[in-house]
């Protein structure tokens, strides 16, 4: 790739690349882009730099085994990959006592009954998320990335913001609340 | 049929995100199993995750992490689909139970049984599954911190409403609740519990010492 900057519709298709033809320019692709942020995740989350590289390059790993499961009309390339890297991080203890594949024993969340609006594209949909975001108080971004991204307690996260208990928890409440319009949003 | 008591919005974008424990992680999955409206949020949940990971600053790989990568791709076998034998000994349990080992079951009170769920690194958080017996009352008791239940068969009842296969059940510390069993059938529930659970009350200061879970 020649380092042009590819929209996430693309990201899609190089997934289907790996899948169909086992491309590896596409995988490479793939790398570039997602490997990076899979290793600022999991840095993020409190895992060791020399470990979060391993775990980012095992991430796109699975991305190379599993990209025949992929289906751009359900989930995004960077949903998709960002449930990856969920399921090795929440399994990297449990694989130290049994070696049971990632994600194995995760219901699968894809709804069969409910797809999302098949008309809204890949791109799209993170296009409108990020709108949303963008209309959210920084504070409130920050209670949802705290949660989604550092596993803190609440007790934690007032010392790192420096803000009382009671303001967290309700600043979680409505950085919920708003979570769910935003997803109501998507479907 | 629509579920009517779900797990509270935290826990689910706390299960989107992957930070839940083992433990909670469990019973929340097997909850999801049945539910397609939290499916939905969850889904929800996880693509604005998705996003927020692509508008992260990429921290730089180590130099040889792409070679080393396709190196590994090159010795992968052509289909690498590895089945997980099922551990199940019994029909009906949710699937998110499959990877684990479980205990015996062991009678923990009159018409109530217990079976530990072998969750590794779950840190205070234990799992079991409890079945009691159509109409029983089941022994009042208090927990050190969080309670989750899923309820996988039957249903119970106590103060706080009624609850029927497929819901969920979230408690904090200082919940005191005397559940009393469905009188058509036996109840069964995937439990995880912060802490030792206390029973309280007569029975329950002869139960103690043999509720170790």
């Amino acid at each position: 790739m020649d380092g042009k900057p590819l929209g996430t519709q693309d990201y899609s298709r190089l997934i289907v690349a790996v899948a169909r033809h086992r491309d590896r320019a596409a995988f490479s692709a793939l790398f570039d882009h997602f490997a990076p942020r899979i290793k600022a995740y999991l840095l993020r989350a409190g895992t060791d730099p020399a470990l979060a590289d391993e775990l980012a390059q095992e991430a796109l790993l699975a991305v190379w085994r599993k990209a025949e499961t992929f289906d751009g009309a359900r989930a995004t390339a960077a949903t998709w990959i960002f449930t990856i890297a969920r399921n090795l991080r929440t399994d990297r203890f449990r694989k130290e006592w049994r070696d049971v594949p990632a994600g194995d024993d995760l219901p699968d969340t894809i709804d069969e009954t409910a797809a999302p609006d098949e008309t809204l594209s890949d791109a799209e949909r993170g296009e409108r998320i990020r709108q949303a975001l963008r209309q959210l108080p920084p504070e409130q971004i920050k209670v949802i990335e705290l949660s989604f991204f550092e596993d803190q307690p609440h007790a934690e996260i007032a010392q790192t913001l420096g803000i009382p208990l009671g303001t967290v928890k309700s600043r979680i409440r409505i950085a919920m609340a708003k979570l769910r319009d935003i997803v109501g949003d998507l479907s | 049929m629509r579920n009517r008591h779900h797990p509270s919005d935290e826990t689910l974008a706390a299960y989107a995100a992957g930070t839940l424990d083992p433990g909670r992680r469990v019973v929340v999955a097997s909850h999801l199993e049945r539910c397609a409206a939290c499916r939905g949020f969850v889904r929800g949940a996880e693509s604005v995750a998705g996003v927020m990971l692509e508008d992260l600053a990429p921290a730089p790989m180590s130099s040889e992490a792409l070679a080393r990568t396709l190196a590994r791709i090159d010795r992968e076998p052509v289909s690498a689909a590895k089945a997980v034998a099922a551990r199940l000994d019994e029909p009906d349990l949710p699937a998110c139970l499959r990877p684990y080992d479980m205990g015996p079951w062991r009678w923990v009170g009159p018409g109530v049984h217990m079976r530990p769920v072998l969750v590794p690194e779950t840190g205070k958080m234990r799992v079991f599954l409890l079945k009691g017996a159509p109409g029983i009352r089941l022994p009042q008791h208090s927990h050190e911190g969080a309670e989750l239940t899923s309820i996988l068969a039957g249903s119970y009842h106590h103060e706080g409403g009624d609850f029927l296969a497929g819901d969920f059940e979230e408690a904090d510390d200082n919940v005191e609740h005397r559940p009393v069993v469905g009188q058509d059938m036996a109840c069964l529930c995937l439990v995880a519990l912060e802490g030792q659970l206390k029973l309280s009350g007569f029975i329950g200061a002869l139960l103690n010492p043999f509720v170790r879970l």
